[in-house]
């Protein structure tokens, strides 16, 4: 008798850790493919270098969206020739300066077109509530992209809006957010 | 120890349990749902850089200037221009569809030609080679149809058509064309405007002026703002129109007999003057003299008393103003048109502040071209029943531009059968419209956001004023092309050189013989002119007007833009602004009065078959007090036989019945035409 629920419990808990360690170890390495930015943009320098402000190149418009990522052209103002010995500005320059192309850049916070996000509602809080602390790196962080939704890890999902929602006493209603 | 068979089944159940402590199961099925948002099928918002672009709309009648938002260099939107004084910051529903319209279903993407009856894609070099070969063996038996009396492109072609030997060059009927032609029958000369803004009381005969005719932005943010200042909008027509809802006052004629009531309005003023000193008022005293005002209030159903009342106001206002039309904003009687020009000479509001205000025409830059006055007097519809009747004869090449011919023509069969005797069809489109449709060559001619164009004093301006829109998009967005370049390449092709290599040469060219800089005029500076063309009128040889037509029952045309134009058909943003009292199911709805339906023996809802001069077509009865009796108010822009789902096989063809009548100097008149009603 005693063998025979050896037999079960045993494998049952080898079974229940091993599925453990799988769905919290290995799943997340399977489920997110690891992407770089196109571009190694060094926000350090700008930030403590140059004592740029965020607001600088992440402006709001005169109608109050947020223009998000600035423009290959906003970015040219100041790089429209080499300045540096970074490999990356030579990059940046020569490949997307030069030839008037955008930057791919990966947005590690990208909202489903459904999702309204207006920015200029949310302009009292901190932008790292929401974002990466990228103002003190100098490489950008690695993004992950989840193989099956293709959104990135980072992306907030809709309970961590309402959430917040909710705490801050701003109204839940599915208009707020989907137009 | 072996892992028997028992060992294996709580091994994956436990397996099983343990998974459900871990995200695999829940953040599995949360990204399949999360995935199906983004099937590569489903459109994507493109995020960007938002900038507004100034540009201009000439998908109606008219054009005025937009401006067109783009985020990311892609054009999303159009809105009205404020500093563009055609727009005022005004919009009509076609320029709000004109940034869908470049996606539009029914876009010609490459040029194409008819091949056993069916199209075939060819390329630029082959199309236009094809078009030089046919345009040499055609030699001087080509001809021109095109719907932009505005644009430069227009000359171009017609510059091509002249160095082949044919002054065949036509534009579409217009109320522009009827209007000049107006002044010319009384000794003016030039582009007829309207000071809407500066008029204190503005008598609108049969005009649908904030609706359809003429500047109809302007003239609506005219008469918003003289609302404040106590100025007073009173519509004369057969039918309650847009504008007419929103005046202080309709008056409902008779259908067509607007010019009789503005001559009657010339009798009374006459009457009240006795010592004018207009020329050629005793010739005009004999004329008017018909028209008195008990002979005109049995012919077109205005009372007496409000014929008096409508003169009394005319010559009490400091700044009174009679501007003609039709709700069809086209097929307008020049006679009726000479009567309100009339009244207005015998008030003095000829070039003054608050008149009609008579314009230059604008300058010919392309030397082989006719000039627009030669070009904007020749009758299309006159040409195309000669072809059909074989008096004239078919050209061998038709150049179709910018217009739909096969569409939206009075006497549409006899139209269509011209079209069908030319020997080769171009047609310079860029959508599939009825007349691309029939045509042996397509070449497909781009947008306005997609090529340089240009509009010079469209009808109804208050003052010149040339607008030049600079491409939006870097390159097309299929392989279409700007037909002033076609042709001028064609051109090159047959060795007949137009003088200039581009289009945009010859626009640059415009700019200069306007005195307007080019490089300010093509980031959206309206060029304004202030000159005036000094007139000497005469009421001598003011003509009749056309009478009613005698038939029981007329058919009237209202224009809507929302409905699409005689160029462009519903787009699919318009599809939702029509309503029941306009289209219901596949069938178009016609409105009548409570009067007219009793008499025809048909009530609200009935299928009727309404038979004119030109055929017939199929429509449900809508009872509407806002119109007059006799009277069957039909919206044109339905019944489409091409372009695409959104407007094709919906409602009916006004054009099918609408006939031209003959009016004075072998002009015509069909915005109003006799029909018959009977149960369907």
């Amino acid at each position: 008798m005693a063998n025979s629920k050896s037999s079960v419990v045993l494998p049952f808990l080898v079974g229940v850790v091993a599925s453990l360690v799988l769905g919290w170890w290995a799943f997340p390495k399977v489920l997110y493919s690891q992407k770089t930015q196109p571009i190694r943009f060094d926000h350090v320098v700008h930030v403590e270098g140059q004592a740029m402000t965020c607001d600088q190149c992440h402006v709001f418009r005169e109608n109050g969206s947020f223009a998000g990522l600035p423009t290959t052209a906003a970015c040219a103002d100041c790089h429209s020739d080499v300045q540096g010995e970074d490999p990356d500005e030579q990059k940046f320059v020569t490949e997307y300066v030069q030839k008037g192309k955008e930057v791919e850049w990966l947005v590690y916070q990208y909202q489903p077109d459904n999702v309204y996000f207006s920015h200029i509602a949310h302009k009292n809080l901190e932008c790292t509530s929401c974002h990466l602390d990228v103002a003190k790196m100098s490489t950008p962080p690695v993004y992950y992209q989840n193989r099956i939704s293709g959104y990135s890890k980072n992306t907030m999902k809709m309970w961590e809006c309402e959430r917040c929602h909710a705490q801050s006493g701003a109204s839940n209603a599915c208009f707020v957010c989907h137009k | 120890m072996g892992l028997d068979r028992r060992s294996f089944v709580a091994l994956v159940a436990g397996g099983v349990v343990g998974s459900l402590a871990t995200p695999v199961v829940w953040k599995t099925l949360d990204d399949i749902s999360i995935w199906s948002q983004n099937w590569p099928w489903i459109p994507r918002l493109r995020y960007g850089e938002e900038s507004l672009v100034p540009s201009l709309c000439k998908l109606g009648e008219g054009a005025y200037g937009v401006q067109v938002k783009l985020v990311a260099g892609h054009p999303v939107a159009a809105y009205g221009n404020p500093e563009h004084p055609l727009s005022l910051g005004g919009i009509c529903p076609l320029g709000a569809a004109s940034v869908q319209l470049l996606y539009s279903p029914a876009r010609v993407k490459n040029p194409k030609k008819r091949v056993n009856g069916a199209f075939v894609d060819i390329s630029w070099d082959e199309a236009e080679a094809l078009l030089a070969e046919q345009l040499k063996a055609a030699g001087a038996e080509v001809a021109l149809v095109s719907g932009d009396d505005t644009g430069t492109a227009a000359e171009v072609l017609a510059g091509l058509v002249a160095a082949l030997g044919s002054q065949e060059s036509y534009f579409m009927p217009s109320e522009g064309a009827a209007a000049a032609a107006a002044v010319g029958l009384l000794g003016g000369d030039g582009l007829v405007g309207y000071d809407v803004e500066g008029a204190n009381f503005l008598l609108l005969l049969g005009a649908d002026a904030l609706g359809s005719s003429g500047t109809m932005l302007r003239n609506a943010k005219a008469v918003a703002a003289g609302r404040e200042q106590g100025v007073r909008v009173v519509a004369v027509g057969p039918v309650l129109t847009a504008t007419a809802a929103v005046a202080d006052a309709w008056v409902p004629c008779k259908p067509g007999t607007e010019g009789m009531v503005a001559m009657a309005l010339a009798s009374l003023i006459v009457e009240s003057r006795p010592d004018g000193k207009v020329p050629g008022l005793a010739d005009f005293r004999k004329q008017v003299a018909a028209f008195a005002p008990d002979k005109v209030a049995a012919a077109t159903g205005v009372p007496v008393e409000t014929l008096r009342s409508l003169a009394k106001e005319l010559l009490s206002a400091s700044k009174p103003l009679v501007v003609p039309g039709t709700a069809a904003g086209q097929g307008m009687a020049v006679s009726d048109a000479a009567a309100a020009l009339a009244v207005n000479v015998l008030l003095d509001r000829v070039n003054v502040p608050g008149g009609v205000m008579l314009l230059p025409w604008g300058p010919k830059v392309v030397a082989a071209a006719p000039d627009q006055k030669t070009m904007l007097a020749r009758d299309v519809l006159g040409y195309l029943a000669k072809v059909a009747a074989g008096t004239t004869s078919a050209p061998k090449v038709l150049l179709v531009h910018g217009a739909n011919p096969a569409y939206a023509l009075p006497d549409l069969k006899t139209a269509q059968a011209a079209l069908a005797k030319a020997g080769f069809v171009v047609a310079l489109s860029s959508f599939m419209d009825e007349t691309a449709a029939m045509a042996h060559l397509i070449l497909p001619d781009s947008l306005t956001y997609e090529r340089y164009d240009d509009a010079y004093t469209p009808y109804g301006s208050g003052q010149a004023n040339y607008t030049v829109a600079a491409p939006i998009l870097k390159q097309p967005l299929f392989a279409t092309k700007a037909a002033a370049d076609v042709a001028l390449s064609v051109a090159a092709r047959l060795g007949k050189e137009l003088g200039f290599a581009s289009f945009e040469e010859v626009l640059k060219a415009k700019a200069e013989a306007l005195g307007a800089d080019f490089e300010t005029a093509a980031t959206g500076s309206v060029w304004l002119g202030s000159e005036f063309v000094p007139q000497k009128l005469s009421l001598a040889k003011v003509p009749a007007p056309g009478a009613p037509h005698g038939s029981e029952t007329t058919v009237v045309a209202v224009a809507q833009p929302k409905i699409g134009s005689t160029k462009i058909a519903t787009p699919p943003f318009g599809t939702n602004g029509i309503s029941p009292r306009e289209l219901q199911g596949k069938d178009m709805v016609v409105a009548m009065n409570k009067t007219t339906a009793a008499k025809l023996g048909v009530r609200a809802g009935d299928a009727v078959t309404l038979s004119g001069a030109g055929g017939e077509c199929r429509a449900r009865v809508r009872v509407f007090e806002g119109v007059v009796d006799g009277a069957v108010m039909a919206p044109m822009g339905l019944g489409h036989t091409a372009w695409d789902a959104f407007s094709r096989g919906k409602g009916a063809n006004v054009f099918q019945i609408l006939s031209a009548q003959a009016d004075v100097g072998g002009a015509s008149r069909f915005a109003t035409s006799p029909v018959g009603v009977r149960k369907a």
